[in-house]
């Protein structure tokens, strides 16, 4: 068994055709004039960018627009005069135009394979592609018919290019190998995007693997099994069958409604941590945003994110969703994550120390950064605001009152915004036993199972000596759910949970007969959420 | 030969197309513009050389342009970099 990376979910069995990037040779190429190696070059290009726009469209039927943009950025940068003048110096210097195109190509791959920015390092993968395929139109040399594999066809590659994956007729491709690239690579996204399964980084997999030799792959581990029996190939074709019934069988709950069967209806919503997830929400049914953690904005940067720059990415969430509901959590960090312009203070016991809300209270023009950038992408949307590990309602009231300092200045401003409702993370013992308090000044709950499990049993989930008593079910957690969720229901506000338990099959049914009104849960487990809270009485 | 100190302001740094526009402005000069960043001289006029150089968001860089018409584009290159490219 070989063993890569699992990229795009299924399995596949099928015939390897090996895709083999011969070295394109052009030492037997004639030097003919420098005019006349420049005039090969100028047609080369010209030819490189009809192809290209027709691969263009070609990606725009079958994977949709985002992945042409990566064809069209092609088109720009082959336009770069430095570049094309830059293989034009070479030809003036006696190289064939075939090497003039090589030496200047490489050396942009060098440069960007060498840079610390994932997107940018991802150029270099671009530029390959523009140098294969203007050394492919200079020698005349027919690629592979990627398009004309036969069905059932395994495609194994050390990599696939843009223009490599634009040809793929994914009606005939069971799977798809690589040796190099990971789940954000192009090869990963158009996989997903085609839903062919993939296993990528699978080390050797052109040498190893030979052509028309069977394979299994597993697109969720990543595993490659050449020349299986007829056992195993039976086994994977069960579980592919199973896979891609479940698959159809949830894909009916995309539009439908979570309604019990006494004919309640449930919120069933997703969880994101960045602006641009909100794409798989949508594309896994979700109906809201039950959680949009705020950190990731802060991390990884020197300076905290600007009111414009914060706007930007909840707004764009706010818009996406439409009328939909998009509950945005407030700046939920502490001294275990290192944020290092924060200045946050090394403490004996973070997560009983100076973090979320009381932090950010005590941080005014950090808080209010935030606040009023939220009041303005609500907006632009169905937005409320969720205050993190609250444990009295004197912190409820403080950031009411502060966000009404926001209200004013931004009125005072000039700035469009609009009002938000501000509820409240129920992820501390102490907030669950006020619950009915806490219901009087706050619009709405989540509750986050994850820290309540924690901090109600005192137990940190990743000492291995402890973390059996970290248990959703464990009585104390089960009640502080309910008398939280009955609390909420006295007081007419709505409540929701945004831990990993909303999505627990097991649990479904007490949050059901309690109350509960909306659950939110990772994307992909949207469905299947939908589908556990229908089967509920 | 004139230049001056930038720190880039708008958030995405110098991606694609901030720099496409910037490097079709520049194209209309005949003085040399190289861009000094993190110790090394880049090619202002070069769409694939400024990408590599992976500028971001806060950088602080330093724009030297030397030729006939020198003054004129570090003018307009600055006036570029201050307002963002048109970005946040």
């Amino acid at each position: 068994m070989l063993k890569g990376i699992g990229a795009s979910q299924g399995y596949g069995i099928g015939r390897a055709v090996i895709i083999d990037d011969t070295p394109l040779d052009y030492s037997g190429v004639r030097y003919t004039t420098p005019d006349g190696e420049k005039a090969r070059l100028d047609r080369a290009v010209e030819d490189f960018t009809k192809e290209t726009a027709q691969q263009i469209a070609a990606l725009k039927d079958s994977a949709g627009e985002k992945e042409a943009l990566i064809l069209e950025g092609h088109l720009t940068m082959l336009q770069d005069p430095f570049m094309l003048s830059q293989m034009k110096e070479n030809i003036d210097g006696g190289s064939v135009a075939e090497a003039a195109a090589d030496a200047v190509c490489n050396m942009f791959i060098d440069m960007f394979s060498g840079v610390e920015d994932e997107m940018m390092r991802q150029r270099a993968s671009d530029i390959k592609d523009i140098r294969d395929s203007l050394l492919k139109l200079l020698l005349g040399v027919n690629s592979v018919a990627i398009e004309k594999v036969p069905a059932g066809s395994i495609l194994v590659a050390k990599d696939f290019t843009p223009s490599m994956t634009s040809r793929i007729n994914k009606e005939n491709v069971a799977a798809i190998v690589t040796e190099i690239g990971g789940v954000t690579s192009h090869s990963a996204i158009l996989a997903r995007a085609m839903e062919i399964p993939a296993a990528l980084s699978v080390p050797d997999a052109t040498r190893v693997i030979r052509d028309g030799d069977e394979l299994v792959v597993d697109g969720f581990k990543g595993e490659v099994f050449p020349t299986p029996d007829e056992s195993l190939k039976a086994d994977y074709a069960a579980r592919q069958e199973k896979y891609l019934k479940d698959k159809a069988a949830l894909a009916a709950f995309f539009d439908k409604p979570a309604k019990t069967k006494s004919g309640v209806v449930k919120q069933v919503y997703g969880n994101i941590g960045k602006a641009q997830d909100v794409e798989n929400v949508l594309q896994n049914g979700g109906e809201g945003i039950g959680l949009f953690r705020t950190e990731f904005l802060f991390m990884d940067r020197d300076t905290a994110p600007t009111e414009e720059e914060q706007f930007e990415a909840y707004a764009a969430v706010a818009r996406a969703m439409g009328e939909r509901e998009v509950i945005i959590r407030t700046l939920d960090i502490g001294g275990d994550k290192a944020i290092d312009y924060l200045s946050i203070e090394k403490e004996e016991n973070p997560f009983l120390g100076h973090r979320a809300i009381r932090y950010c209270l005590d941080h005014e023009e950090l808080f209010k950064t935030q606040l009023r950038a939220l009041l303005r992408a609500a907006a632009c949307g169905n937005v409320k605001i969720m205050l993190p590990l609250v444990t009295t309602v004197d912190e409820i009231r403080a950031a009411k009152a502060l966000l009404a300092v926001c209200r004013a200045e931004l009125e005072k401003e000039g700035k469009p915004f609009k009002d938000a409702p501000v509820g409240v993370m129920i992820e501390t013992p102490s907030a669950a036993l006020i619950s009915d308090l806490m219901a009087k000044e706050a619009a709405f709950f989540s509750i986050g199972t994850n820290d309540l499990t924690g901090y109600t049993m005192a137990v940190d989930r990743g000492n291995a000596k402890v973390k059996g008593l970290y248990d959703v079910f464990q009585p104390s957690v089960l009640r502080a759910i309910e008398m939280t969720i009955k609390n909420a229901g006295a007081a007419g506000i709505p409540v929701g949970m945004c831990g990993e338990a909303a999505a627990d099959p097991r649990l479904i049914p007490s949050l059901v007969e309690w109350g509960l009104d909306e659950f939110s849960v990772t994307p992909t487990s949207i469905l299947q959420t939908k589908k556990n809270i229908c089967d509920c009485e | 030969m004139v230049s001056k100190d930038f720190t880039i302001v708008n958030k995405q740094g110098l991606h694609m197309r901030p720099v496409q526009d910037f490097v079709k402005a520049m194209m209309k000069y005949s003085s040399e513009i190289t861009i000094k960043f993190n110790g090394k001289d880049v090619n202002g006029k070069s769409i694939m050389l400024i990408m590599a150089a992976c500028i971001k968001y806060g950088a602080q860089i330093t724009v030297v342009c030397n030729g006939a018409d020198e003054e004129a584009m570090l003018a307009e290159a600055a006036a570029m970099i201050e307002s963002g490219f048109g970005e946040d």
